[in-house]
């Protein structure tokens, strides 16, 4: 089963794809963390996110880029966040794609590669796309790639729903 | 007529494609898009509204969601884009919203 769970800011998204990882017999559980702790405020975020994982068993796997390539020793369950710092990554980070279609393809690429090495797939990300177009420039090639790879993974996915005030909105695949 | 909204880069253009059964190519003979650009500064949204409503499909990219902005003709335009999209909505025999290019029936 493979969920795309998308939201805004503070939605309450981490906390509903956590859920439904641990409602997943499939075990073990691995976490793939994409955001590079390039500051305080990073690392901040990322220890938050670690202590509401700690008591849930997951297994951590950092991976900034090049997903494709990530092996997962068994076949249990996978919760990926976020899928919007892995494209930032790609676009802009020395080691990634560094263009639009290669950021793209690598993102669906590696949630390809992802899906054939466990049973359940959870894949977070973020609804940045209802604020309008003036961002700096530079940002709308952000905005493309993310909606693309969105957009992609909401084809491939059994269910896709957007997390509001922490309650889940189906657009596919019904509740659960 | 149909009214399709939703985010930036959601799909709306595909979703159009599809529901009126036409190409990429086609589809500017058929549909108006980026309608939320002539809300700015019009001093008569319902006439743009009646205008526009004579299309097949009407396409317009949501703008409201973020900050209110600081400039005080953004703010406007924003306002007007929102005023324009209810004011086709109450026109249209179909609305749909795209989200991910997932369609979304709202009316």
């Amino acid at each position: 089963m493979f969920t795309l769970v998308i939201g805004g800011a503070a939605s309450g998204k981490s906390e509903y794809a956590e859920s439904l990882i641990t409602g997943s017999e499939h075990l073990p559980r691995y976490y793939i963390a994409t955001m590079e702790p390039l500051d305080l405020e990073c690392r901040a975020r990322i220890e938050k996110h670690r202590k509401m994982r700690a008591e849930k068993q997951f297994l951590t796997i950092e991976c900034y880029t090049g997903l494709s390539a990530l092996r997962l020793p068994e076949r249990g369950s996978v919760l990926l966040e976020c899928l919007g710092n892995l494209v930032a990554n790609e676009i802009y980070s020395p080691a990634g794609a560094g263009t639009e279609q290669g950021a793209l393809n690598a993102a669906a690429e590696g949630v390809e590669a992802l899906l054939a090495q466990c049973r359940d797939l959870v894949v977070v990300s973020s609804e940045v796309f209802s604020a309008g177009e003036r961002y700096a420039p530079g940002t709308d090639v952000y905005l493309r790639t993310l909606a693309g790879v969105h957009r992609a993974l909401a084809q491939r996915a059994d269910r896709v729903c957007e997390v509001v005030c922490g309650l889940p909105q189906y657009y596919k695949g019904g509740t659960q | 007529m149909i009214f399709i909204t939703g985010p930036l880069y959601s799909g709306k253009r595909a979703c159009a494609c599809q529901l009126l059964g036409c190409s990429a190519e086609e589809l500017s003979e058929r549909a108006v898009w980026d309608v939320q650009e002539l809300a700015k500064g019009c001093a008569d949204l319902n006439a743009l509204a009646d205008r526009l409503a004579e299309w097949d499909a009407v396409i317009a990219t949501e703008i409201g969601g973020g900050v209110v902005p600081a400039d005080a003709g953004e703010r406007a335009a924003r306002e007007a884009a929102g005023r324009l999209s209810g004011l086709l909505a109450q026109r249209a025999e179909r609305v749909i919203r795209v989200f991910c290019g997932l369609p979304v029936t709202l009316k």
